[in-house]
C-alpha cells in the first residue's frame, strides 16, 4: 500500500504554481524525509495530502487510494502544521479533552502516559509551555489518535538542539511501538538524515528526487580525478553534478552499484546523502525518479 | 521496518465522530463569548425586570385616575412620564444588541482560527470540518437567536404599559426591531453576517468592523425606506388619529384645485386665519378652518393591525438571509484552500 500517491499533481496560488506535475508514491511502512529549499512546496505538497487544500491539476489520494480530507483519510491520518498550532489558552488536559472529542479514536492512557514521561504538567495553559513542550504536546495529540499516517510539518524548525533530540526520539519509539508510516519535511537535511529511510527532495514545484534512502545511495558514486578529463566521463556515464576545484573535479554519477569499476585515472566512493542532496539541489534539471512514480500514473488509471 | 497492515475502511467511511461531543468542543470554545452575551443580556434583563415592577404602580395610578386629562391628573401621570423617558433611552440602547451578540459571537467562530493557524490542527482532526462547521454554526445559532427571543419578550413585558397609555404604537420604528420575532431574527442575522465575514477576512478585528458596519447598514435601509413597503400603505383623508396608534410615514395637503401644496402654502393660508382660529387649543380649528377653504391633508400609514404581519414578514427575510449566509460559511469552510 502507498500511504500517498500522486499523479500530476498541481497546485496553484493565484499565478503561481506551488507544486507542479508531481508524481510519486510511497509506499507504507517507512520514515520518508521531505527535503527541499524554503519554497520549494513542501507545505502545499503535505497540505494535499492532509485534505487541508485542493489540487488544481492531477490528483492524489492516500492511504490505498483514499481521497484526502474523506471521513475515512482524516480518521487514520494525523498531521501536526508548522509551528504546531493548538489553542493557547486550554490547559494541557482540556486541549487532550478536546482532541478527543474531535476524533473517533482515541487513546486517552497513551497520551496521558506521554505527557507524563515528558513531565508536561496537564494543569498549565499551552500558551506557557516551551516551544519544545508544545511540539511535543502536538505529536502526543496526534499519536493518541492512533493515525495509520503521522504527517508533520517542518517539526523541528523551532525547537534547540536537545528538543529536536527528544522530538526525533519520540517519533521513531512510535514507529517501533506501532509501525505508523511517517513523512516529516525539513528544509534541513541533517534533521532527517539519520532516521529517514526514503527520501523525497522537492525543487521549485517539483519532485526531483523519490526513493529509499539506501537504494539512492547505492545507485550513486563520487568520481575524482582530473578536470581537463571530465568531459569524457560525462559522455559515458550519467552525471547529475560536476563540481571542479582547480584541476580536479567531483562528478555525482549515477551508477549500478560500487562493483563496477571507476575509468581509468579517477577515484570512484561512496556517496552521502548530503551530498547527494546538495548535489541534485544545485542541479535542477536533473532528477532521480525511480519506478514508483510510473508505477502511480498507471496504478491509479488517471493521466497526468 | 515492516509495512503496516491497515484495514481497508468500510464503505462509506468510518462511523462519524457524535454531535454531542461536537457540542462539548463548542461549548468548549465559546463559553467565554457565551458567557459575555448571557452577562450582557442578563443584566439588562434584570434592569428591565427592576423597572417593570416599579413602573407598576405608577401605571397603576395612571390608569385609574378620572377624568384623564385633567390637571389632577397631569400631576398623578409625572412619575409614569419620567419612567417613559427612561424607557426610551433604553430603547435607544437595545438597538445595538442584536448586532453586539449576534457579531461578537460570530465573527472570531472561524476568523480567529484562520488568524491563528489553528485552523490546520481542528480541520485535520477525525470529526472533518465539515462536521465541525456545521455543529458550531447551528450549537451557536441556536444559542444566540434563543437569548435574544427571550430577552424581547421581556421587553414587550416592560413596555406593555405605554403601549397601554398609548405613548407609542407598536409600529414604531424604533421599537418594531426590539419586539416580536424581529430581536431575535437581527440577532441571527448579525450572526450569519459575522461568521460569513470571518471566513472571508480571516481576521477577527477587521471580520467584526465590517460586519458591524453591514448589519448596521442594513438595519438602518430596512427601517427606513423597506418595512414601509411590506404591504400597500393606506391613505386617508386628514390624520388617522391617534386614539390607536397607526404608523404614518407620510402627510401632505392638496390645495383646491386637487393638486399637492407645499407646507409654506399651507402656513400663508392659516395666517390669513381669524384670531379665534390661531389661537385655538383645538388642533381641529385649524384643519376645519383648511378644509372650508379646500385645503385637505392626506396621510399615508399603516393600522397598527399589521403589527405581527409585518413582524412575519421581516422575521421570514431575515430567516432566509440567515440561512444562506450560514449555508454559504459551511461551502466557504468546505473549499476553502489552506
Amino acid at each position: 500500500m502507498n500511504v500517498i500517491e500522486a499523479a500530476g499533481l498541481g497546485k496553484r496560488y493565484r499565478r503561481s504554481w506551488a507544486l507542479r506535475d508531481a508524481s510519486l508514491a510511497v509506499p507504507a511502512g517507512h520514515v520518508v524525509a521531505l527535503v527541499g529549499p524554503n519554497g520549494a512546496g513542501k507545505t502545499t505538497l503535505l497540505h494535499l495530502a492532509v485534505g487541508l487544500t485542493a489540487p488544481t491539476a492531477g490528483r492524489v489520494t492516500v492511504l490505498g487510494g483514499v481521497v484526502p480530507g474523506t471521513p475515512a483519510a482524516l480518521d487514520q491520518i494525523a498531521f501536526v502544521a508548522q509551528d504546531a498550532p493548538l489553542y493557547r489558552n486550554l490547559s494541557v488536559a482540556d486541549m487532550l479533552h478536546l482532541t478527543r472529542n474531535l476524533n473517533r479514536r482515541w487513546d486517552q492512557r497513551r497520551a496521558e502516559a506521554r505527557l507524563a514521561e515528558l513531565a508536561i504538567p496537564l494543569r498549565r495553559k499551552v500558551g506557557r509551555l516551551s516551544g519544545g513542550q508544545q511540539a511535543q504536546l502536538a505529536l502526543t495529540l496526534a499519536l493518541a489518535r492512533r493515525p495509520a499516517l503521522l504527517v508533520l510539518d517542518e517539526p523541528l524548525s523551532s525547537l534547540d538542539p536537545l528538543a529536536r533530540h527528544d522530538f526525533m526520539a519520540s517519533v521513531m519509539a512510535a514507529v517501533a511501538e506501532d509501525g505508523v508510516s511517517v513523512v516529516l519535511s525539513s528544509h534541513v537535511l541533517a534533521d532527517l538524515e539519520r532516521v529517514a529511510d526514503y527520501l523525497i527532495l522537492l525543487s521549485a514545484g517539483q519532485v526531483q528526487v523519490a526513493g529509499e534512502v539506501d537504494d539512492l545511495l547505492a545507485g550513486h558514486r563520487m568520481l575524482a580525478g582530473p578536470a581537463e578529463a571530465a568531459g569524457d566521463v560525462a559522455e559515458r556515464l550519467a552525471v547529475v553534478h560536476v563540481h571542479r576545484a582547480g584541476a580536479l573535479a567531483h562528478l555525482l554519477v549515477r551508477s549500478n552499484g560500487a562493483a563496477e569499476p571507476a575509468p581509468s585515472g579517477w577515484e570512484s566512493s561512496p556517496v552521502g546523502l548530503e551530498e547527494l542532496v546538495l548535489a541534485y539541489l544545485r542541479e535542477p534539471g536533473a532528477g532521480a525518479l525511480p519506478g514508483p512514480s510510473a508505477r502511480a500514473t498507471q496504478d491509479s488509471g488517471v493521466p497526468a | 521496518m515492516t509495512a503496516v497492515a491497515t484495514p481497508a475502511p468500510p464503505v462509506g467511511g468510518p462511523r462519524p465522530v457524535p454531535w454531542a461531543k461536537l457540542a462539548w468542543v463548542t461549548w468548549r470554545q465559546h463559553r467565554v463569548a457565551l458567557a459575555g452575551v448571557a452577562v450582557l443580556l442578563g443584566g439588562l434583563g434584570l434592569y428591565l425586570l427592576i423597572m417593570r415592577v416599579r413602573i407598576h404602580g405608577a401605571y397603576l395610578a395612571v390608569a385609574s385616575c378620572h377624568p384623564a386629562g385633567s390637571a389632577a391628573c397631569e400631576v398623578t401621570g409625572r412619575p409614569f412620564s419620567s419612567y417613559y423617558h427612561t424607557a426610551q433611552d433604553m430603547t435607544a440602547i437595545l438597538q445595538v444588541i442584536p448586532v453586539l451578540v449576534g457579531v461578537f459571537v460570530g465573527a472570531p467562530l472561524a476568523a480567529r482560527e484562520l488568524e491563528t493557524g489553528t485552523f490546520r490542527f481542528a480541520w485535520t482532526q477525525g470529526c472533518g470540518r465539515l462536521r465541525w462547521a456545521v455543529a458550531k454554526l447551528v450549537l451557536l445559532a441556536i444559542a444566540v437567536t434563543a437569548a435574544a427571543g427571550a430577552f424581547s419578550l421581556l421587553f414587550s413585558w416592560y413596555y406593555q404599559p405605554f403601549f397601554a397609555e398609548r405613548f407609542d404604537g407598536v409600529l414604531a420604528p424604533q421599537l418594531f426591531a426590539l419586539r416580536g420575532v424581529d430581536f431575535a431574527a437581527w440577532t441571527l442575522a448579525a450572526f450569519a453576517i459575522g461568521a460569513v465575514a470571518g471566513v472571508l477576512i480571516k481576521r477577527t478585528v477587521p471580520a467584526i468592523v465590517a460586519s458591524l458596519a453591514i448589519w448596521t447598514g442594513l438595519a438602518l435601509a430596512t427601517a427606513l425606506f423597506l418595512r414601509k413597503h411590506y404591504q400597500a400603505s393606506l391613505l386617508t383623508r386628514g390624520s388617522p388619529g391617534y386614539s390607536n396608534p397607526p404608523w404614518v410615514f407620510g402627510q401632505w395637503y392638496t390645495g383646491p384645485n386637487g393638486a399637492p401644496v407645499g407646507q409654506q402654502t399651507i402656513r400663508n393660508v392659516v395666517a390669513h386665519a381669524p384670531e379665534s382660529v390661531q389661537n385655538s387649543t383645538n388642533p381641529n380649528a385649524v384643519t376645519a378652518y383648511l378644509t372650508a377653504h379646500h385645503y385637505t391633508q392626506w396621510s399615508t400609514y399603516h393600522p397598527e393591525s399589521r403589527f405581527w404581519h409585518f413582524q412575519f414578514i421581516e422575521g421570514g427575510w431575515l430567516l432566509v438571509l440567515s440561512l444562506a449566509l450560514l449555508a454559504a460559511t459551511i461551502w466557504l469552510v468546505r473549499r476553502r484552500a489552506a
